[in-house]
């Protein structure tokens, strides 16, 4: 009772705050179902993690109390606004996005019953019910996901829950793929932003759904249907969707790179927007050479026409990789003796100077004018848009960004599982002893800038093609604390938890357009809240699940414990 | 037996403090010997020097043929000398069998590009590599431990891993920093058993510091003993508990030493 009072109490500050930045608006028509069920999802998560030794009376009295204190709460909050706004009260200057549109979206009336003071009180009621009926629903999915009994919820799943998790990103695809179908009108005009919602929730629940997968034959089977629907989506979005995940996907491989030099490597590196700028930079350099006023002149003197291409996407891709390499080594050598604090800020330093080559580097870069005109990539010397007409230019993009994060992530998996991999991880938990262990330190800090800053090179280079214009103030310290943010959020060192937190980070803004200068608040939040209760991450490496719940939990596989429990247990205690 | 490895006039100084001062000794291959002395003598930064943490002011050392002197620390693993520490000092992130692998660092060759396209020979190193370390688990008395988090083992289990982790390099030298300490009576058994093994079975030559006298005197063959940096007395056990300096070294002037128990107070 007391547990659920609390959640409902927490949720109605998330509610409050998803109010004051306008969501309700953004979703229109949709928003009181999305806004039920992300709620319930929350309610999820918490009685997940609270309601282990609860019975099944007391989870869903839980559930029920937590969420008929949320809606009765923020039913009263919105009560309390509509009447400011229909009493003419300006509250705009103080909470810009509590407009009439907003309570009419969250009330499902219009926005003229707001403003003339006609809201029924059955309107209240209806979102009452509907909150209600998501802590009702957190609190069964709880239950559907272990048996009712048991406290040792890992072991004792049903395999009905397994499944769902499973065949979820399924269905949320098969929805998105209705949605986009010619006539259908589900949630009026704004469609566009609650399929965007979709398709991020719906990668997102891939992940899960290949986490929750058996090792081996099923594992694949899922992992190459989910690889399969995700290849689909490009021809299925439209260009503003596809734009956003493109983004988000070219961040899941500069993630991943990331993730290698912080993650594995434990280097903490504050500069990396450096060699996501190379990347960008060496691919504008020969895909539009007229652009830099040096560069064409150069050519003009040998000349080569400085009017078309020098290199094609494809054969550029060596070059910008080389180059970022380059760069890699050339932060790596002077940093090599630094650590913790004390490399973060000369890599941050670094960041910075590539930003300022660029702009003022007048002759090369073009200086804040940027660089313009970028060819795009081709098929085969052919534009996919000119092949298929459900393919636009950013789809090709997305499917590009896809192809590139599966080619990242496929090294990323086999180094880490490699001489070099364990390395890196022996570098990051002790130094010394990782040297006397005979572990060439030079070798293996080299290697994990060079090979990151390939990644992210890789990346740029895909950057400047979306972009087609770039500029220096594309590549600024953000760009670093944001890869830097998503593989906190997502899970260090863990691959899957870098795409989750692509999607968290770079997708769910653009959702949420209008609130995008609220981001560096929303961000700062959620890195503070994720610190407290999940500081491994959402979807963390194994090997750092270990680490941080050891004394909590026995491993995993039980039946390495079950002979000496008490000394695992001590041991782990003492850590 | 021919020396293994031979330090001369080896000096270490920190600031004012001359920790090491002027140690001669030699190691006979095949050997188990041990350096004693009381706290503060400079055992382990005797050790250091020799493994390459620390670099002498003065003195060489020369093992099998090659100096160690100016040698990094990754380097002298890859002549053959592996140690353990003093303060157990695992990956304490990594599971007991990639602790194992780690220590094969040394003795593998695959690059990252063999790791990324997987190519045969890469494989097969991997295989062998996680066999060979599945051995030394079994070896030191560590099987079935091989996904275990290393933080989580019992503490004496934690010591045999380091010695598995040492071992996985395949030294012909292996220096044990204190292997017994905070051991109960049955893991010091089980400890100087594996002491004895690593050498009859391994063929691994052992140079340890320890302060548990009945595991001195029982193992060692040869005792070098250290106090304020000097070498102060150097043979075997017996010779070395009847020695008046080390007595005095020990316990103070006047006073026998009961060679019976470790009351070395730590």
């Amino acid at each position: 009772m007391k547990k659920g009072l609390n959640t409902g109490l927490t949720a109605f500050a998330v509610l409050t705050y998803l109010i004051l930045i306008g969501l309700p608006t953004r979703l229109e028509g949709a928003a009181q179902p999305v806004l039920a069920l992300l709620l319930a999802l929350f309610f999820f998560a918490v009685l997940r993690s609270q309601g282990k030794e609860m019975g099944r009376g007391e989870l869903l009295q839980s559930g029920l109390v937590a969420g008929l204190v949320a809606g009765l709460l923020v039913v009263a909050e919105i009560g309390f606004f509509v009447g400011l706004l229909a009493d003419g009260v300006k509250i705009q200057p103080v909470f810009d996005k509590v407009v009439p549109l907003n309570m009419a979206a969250l009330l499902n009336v219009r926005a003229g019953a707001i403003i003339n003071g006609e809201t029924s009180l059955l309107a209240y009621a209806i979102l009452t019910a509907y909150l209600t009926g998501a802590g009702l629903l957190g609190g069964l999915l709880v239950l559907f996901t272990r048996s009712g009994t048991a406290s040792t919820v890992r072991s004792t799943r049903i395999p009905g829950g397994r499944w769902l998790v499973i065949l979820l990103p399924f269905l949320l695809f098969a929805f998105i793929y209705y949605l986009g179908l010619d006539g259908v009108k589900t949630f009026g005009n704004d469609k566009n932003i609650v399929r965007l919602l979709l398709v991020l929730v719906a990668t997102g629940a891939g992940l899960f759904a290949l986490a929750a997968a058996k090792e081996g034959v099923e594992k694949l089977a899922i992992g190459g249907l989910l690889a399969g629907v995700l290849l689909f989506l490009p021809f299925v979005l439209n260009q503003f969707q596809n734009s956003v995940m493109s983004i988000v996907f070219i961040f899941v491989m500069m993630g991943l790179g990331l993730n290698i030099v912080v993650g594995y490597a434990g280097l903490l590196d504050l500069g990396y927007v450096a060699f996501f700028a190379i990347g960008a930079y060496v691919y504008a350099f020969v895909a539009a050479p007229f652009s830099s006023p040096y560069i064409s002149s150069l050519l003009t003197g040998m000349g080569i026409s400085p009017d078309s291409p020098l290199l094609g996407y494809w054969s550029a891709i060596p070059l910008a990789m080389i180059t970022a390499a380059i760069g890699g080594v050339l932060l790596g050598i002077p940093v090599l003796r630094l650590r913790g604090d004390y490399l973060a800020i000369v890599t941050l330093g670094f960041g910075e100077i590539i930003r300022l080559f660029m702009l003022n580097l007048g002759d090369l870069t073009n200086g804040p004018r940027g660089l313009l005109q970028i060819a795009q990539p081709t098929l085969f010397g052919v534009a996919p848009s000119a092949l298929t007409s459900h393919l636009d230019a950013q789809g090709w993009i997305f499917l590009l960004a896809i192809f590139g994060s599966a080619v990242v992530a496929f090294v990323a998996i086999r180094l880490n599982d490699s001489r070099l991999g364990r390395a890196w991880v022996a570098m990051r938990e002790d130094e010394d002893v990782a040297q006397a262990t005979g572990i060439h330190l030079v070798q293996t800090k080299l290697l994990a800038f060079a090979i990151g800053a390939t990644f992210a090179g890789l990346a740029g280079q895909l950057y400047a093609a979306r972009q087609i214009n770039i500029f220096p103030e594309n590549f600024s310290l953000f760009v670093s604390i944001d890869a830097l943010a998503l593989i906190i959020v997502g899970g260090m060192g863990s691959i899957p938890g870098v795409v989750l937190g692509a999607l968290a980070l770079k997708g769910l803004p653009e959702v949420l357009r209008g609130v995008d200068e609220y981001r560096i608040v929303a961000f700062a939040t959620l890195l503070i809240v994720m610190m407290i209760v999940r500081p491994e991450g959402i979807l963390p490496s194994a090997r750092r699940r270990r680490e941080l719940h050891s004394a909590e939990a026995p491993p995993p596989d039980e039946s390495d414990v079950s002979d000496k429990p008490t000394d695992g247990q001590l041991e782990g205690g003492r850590a | 037996m021919a020396a293994l490895l031979e330090a001369k006039g080896v000096t270490k100084v920190f600031g004012g403090l001359t920790a090491v001062d002027r140690v001669d000794l030699t190691i006979e291959k095949g050997s188990i010997a041990s350096l004693i002395g009381p706290n503060g003598a400079g055992k382990t930064t005797f050790f250091n020097c020799l493994t390459g943490l620390y670099q002498p002011e003065k003195g060489s050392i020369t093992f099998d043929g090659h100096s160690l002197v100016g040698q990094r620390s990754d380097q002298i693993i890859g002549l053959g000398i592996a140690r353990t520490y003093q303060n157990i000092r695992l990956f304490k992130g990594m599971t007991v069998l990639e602790n194992v692998l780690v220590g094969q660092h040394v003795r593998m060759k695959a690059t990252p590009l063999g790791a990324v396209l997987r190519t045969p020979s890469q494989r097969a190193e991997e295989r062998q590599a996680r066999e060979f370390a599945q051995q030394l688990l079994e070896f030191v008395g560590l099987g079935g431990e091989e996904e275990t988090l290393s933080t989580n083992l019992p503490y004496g289990d934690q010591r045999l891993l380091e010695i598995a982790r040492a071992i996985g390099s395949r030294p012909q030298l292996l220096l044990l920093d204190e292997p017994a300490a905070g051991m109960n009576p049955r893991e010091t058994e089980r400890m100087i058993d594996l002491v004895h093994r690593l050498r009859d079975k391994k063929g691994i030559t052992v140079f340890l510091i320890e302060h548990d006298m009945k595991v001195v005197m029982n193992i060692s063959e040869n005792i070098t003993v250290l106090d304020y940096g000097k070498k102060i007395a150097e043979g075997k056990p017996v010779e070395v508990r009847s020695d008046p300096r080390v007595v005095e070294a020990y316990l103070g002037p006047g006073v026998l030493l009961d060679t019976s128990g470790g009351t070395e107070k730590k």
